[in-house]
């Protein structure tokens, strides 16, 4: 496999169009309102049963946030009363009870996530709660290996907040910054300190902390090459183990924060790539491997070895090391991820409650997986994670023959290998050097759905750079 | 070309049968044809064959008590046989896999002494019994086949009752199923396992933490691999020896 990574910007040019970003086959566009709380409990009931039951990876939402950023394409809610989380806490410690008592108790939790919003609107005593009923109602894992990982947004963390995230069992973080460029932060409405970003950064490796992730997002408005690049070059010299550079899609009649953004002051498409290319040069030269998508790495990173060694995964939080977990999502709008199931919980908060305070659970939608989905699911998920696909594991695992059943997929694949993003052979298919930045457009050519789809014209996806 | 793609393994059924003639697989057909006997004379002699189900996974195919009248082969899926007692708590008896027979044990009784309950879907053959056994006095073969299928079956419930390890008890449930797929012709070492793992480790008399213990030093070990309900065993002649003592080999 080839883990060099190329920037071609005339094939980003051209294969700039939108699609999903794989974090799950199918993507939540097919979940649908057939599948209820039964059905969860249900799949529960059999992802036991297995002869070795998988492990648990837990996702907790936390949907507030104190100010509005307006590129957010996130389900937030903006406020500034704390005491909101406090009846948060309530209802999540609820569903904590509800869904940990349908898991068998030999059951590791081996990842735990915190995501928003922003998880560090909560204080630590409510995190302590939180953290406290995730520990009473699930097998909390005390392997060596174990990630609880938090994104904090560093403008509210307070001096002492790291330390008690330590002691709670935290050792990652993820740290929103996006660019630190003042002209960027007053038109995306987040104004945010490089001396603050640096401190927490400080903060939580004095504690211990194993990892920190930082966020860069390009394609803001005001962004300039100059302005980006020192941002890229402060973040760096802070060294994070992790990176992930997004693309700013602007999508603003579907979120409807970026109505704030001034459509002018976006970068021109041109311009745009031309930050993505210093990001990659910069991350290249500083020694950062490519992961997959917008995710970067240092060599010493689990996330590069375990693409190494072909054990890499993707779902809802992104790249991680843990392969075939159960996720079990919890909060409002959060995703689980159970055996052939994918089930999301109510997206707004009343409904959310309301379940809760009756004692059911907050199932809003969701989707079982049928043989094609789970053949397909795989195939993406080795282009994503690997950036190649083995023709062979794929036939013995799932019992076909690859060039017949994917006959028109290896169509479109072959004009993918006319540009030089990809190559196939009897045994494998290879995203190229120049490929490896374009894996969603290889990956779309596995897509059931969005084949299906393509007559539709509404924009539901973002772009792929 | 989607359909194509029906199961992630090739699901064992025996359906090559019909009205006429036996699946390949059933466990009398060697019997009766070898006697001369074919679905035909079988039905002249008011033995009734008949294809049934599905039943659903979680469906009774008989309980506890009710009156017996019939055996039947399995066609497709499992069923497991158990019983309750007096506490409420469920003692797994067996496990019956496409080609064996189901109501044996009821054959010296008036009622059936089990549960019988589809692990998944199944089909089955029913053959009446009474007039089956009528038969069986006529015909030698069958007669020979039916006391076989007793003897084994008496045998299987008293395999685990002696003092064995985990590990021995687990490698030979795999041994034991693996060599009967293979005797019906299916893969020896690829197949899938419908019942729970409650339902393996009460069938095994261990804990169900045992069960995935040993299912995951197994596949730690290179001896196999699980993915969810799916079992390919590696290295097959390892597992036999593991499992010579409860199989008194």
């Amino acid at each position: 496999m080839t883990t060099s990574y190329t920037f071609d910007a005339d094939l980003v040019r051209k294969y700039d169009k939108s699609g999903p970003r794989y974090t799950s086959y199918p993507s939540a566009a097919q979940f649908g309102p057939a599948f209820d709380a039964g059905m969860l409990r249900e799949y529960i009931k059999r992802s036991n049963a297995d002869p070795i039951p998988r492990r648990l990876s837990l996702y907790l939402h936390v949907p507030y946030c104190f100010s509005p950023c307006f590129y957010c394409g996130c389900n937030r809610i903006i406020t500034r009363d704390i005491t909101k989380g406090r009846r948060y806490v309530e209802r999540l410690v609820r569903e904590i009870e509800l869904v940990g008592g349908l898991f068998d108790r030999d059951r590791e939790v081996i990842q735990l996530h915190m995501g928003g919003g922003t998880p560090n609107f909560l204080r630590p005593p409510e995190l302590r709660e939180l953290i406290e009923s995730v520990q009473h109602h699930f097998h909390l894992s005390s392997a060596r290996d174990r990630d609880y990982s938090i994104e904090l947004d560093p403008r509210f963390v307070e001096s002492g907040d790291p330390a008690a995230y330590a002691s709670l069992g935290f050792n990652r973080a993820s740290l929103g910054v996006q660019d630190f460029d003042p002209d960027v932060q007053r038109a995306v409405n987040r104004i945010q300190s490089v001396e603050q970003t640096l401190a927490v950064i400080d903060e939580c490796r004095n504690h211990g902390f194993r990892s920190i992730n930082i966020d860069l997002i390009y394609g803001l408005p005001k962004q300039t090459r100059e302005g980006f690049g020192r941002t890229l070059d402060t973040v760096l010299a802070a060294r994070p183990d992790r990176l992930a550079v997004y693309g700013y899609a602007h999508l603003p009649e579907i979120f409807k924060p970026q109505r704030q953004i001034d459509a002018n002051a976006l970068p021109s498409p041109e311009a745009k790539l031309a930050l993505l290319q210093l990001a990659i040069e910069k991350l290249s030269a500083a020694g950062y491997e490519y992961i997959g998508m917008d995710h970067f790495a240092l060599p010493s990173d689990p996330l590069a070895r375990a693409q190494a060694d072909g054990t890499l995964q993707r779902n809802f939080m992104g790249y991680t090391t843990h392969a075939n977990c159960d996720l079990v999502g919890l909060g409002v709008s959060a995703i689980s991820h159970i055996g052939d199931s994918f089930s999301q919980n109510a997206r707004d908060l009343p409904t959310w409650e309301f379940a809760l305070d009756n004692s059911r659970l907050p199932v809003w939608r969701g989707r079982h997986l049928d043989c094609d989905d789970i053949v397909r699911a795989d195939v993406i998920q080795q282009l994503m994670c690997l950036g190649r696909v083995d023709i062979g594991g794929i036939e013995r695992r799932y019992n076909l023959e690859f060039a017949a059943y994917f006959h028109e997929e290896m169509q479109r694949l072959a004009e993918l290998g006319g540009d030089g993003l990809v190559t196939v052979t009897d045994h494998s298919i290879c995203a190229t050097s120049r490929g490896r930045l374009l894996l969603r457009i290889i990956a779309m050519c596995f897509d059931r759905y969005l084949q299906e789809s393509l007559s539709s014209a509404a924009p539901r996806y973002s772009r792929a750079i | 070309m989607k359909e194509a793609l029906r199961r992630r393994l090739d699901k064992p059924i025996a359906d090559d049968g019909d009205e006429f003639r036996f699946c390949t697989t059933c466990a009398f057909s060697s019997a009766c044809l070898s006697s001369g006997y074919d679905k035909n004379h079988l039905r002249d002699l008011h033995v009734l064959v008949e294809h049934v189900g599905p039943f659903h996974e979680g469906e009774h195919i008989f309980r506890e008590g009710d009156p017996f009248n019939v055996i039947a082969a399995v066609r497709a899926g499992t069923v497991k046989t158990y019983v309750t007692d007096s506490e409420g708590r469920e003692q797994v008896q067996g496990f019956f896999l496409p080609g064996e027979v189901i109501g044996l044990s009821a054959i010296s009784q008036a009622k059936y002494p089990c549960n019988a309950i589809a692990l998944e879907s199944v089909q089955l053959c029913r053959f009446s019994f009474p007039n089956m056994a009528a038969l069986a006095s006529r015909m030698p073969g069958l007669q020979q086949r039916l006391f076989a299928l007793l003897s084994e079956d008496i045998n299987k419930a008293s395999l685990l009752a002696g003092n064995f390890t985990a590990d021995e008890r687990m490698a030979a449930f795999l041994v034991s199923l693996s060599r009967r797929y293979a005797a019906r012709g299916f893969s020896p070492n690829r197949f899938m396992v419908a019942m729970t793992r409650t339902d393996i480790a009460n069938y095994l008399r261990l804990a169900s933490e045992t069960v995935s213990r040993v299912f995951r030093r197994f596949q730690d070990e290179g001896l196999l691999s699980v993915e969810r309900r799916d079992i390919e065993l590696l290295q097959r002649d390892k597992l036999e020896v593991l499992a010579r003592n409860v199989l008194r080999e």
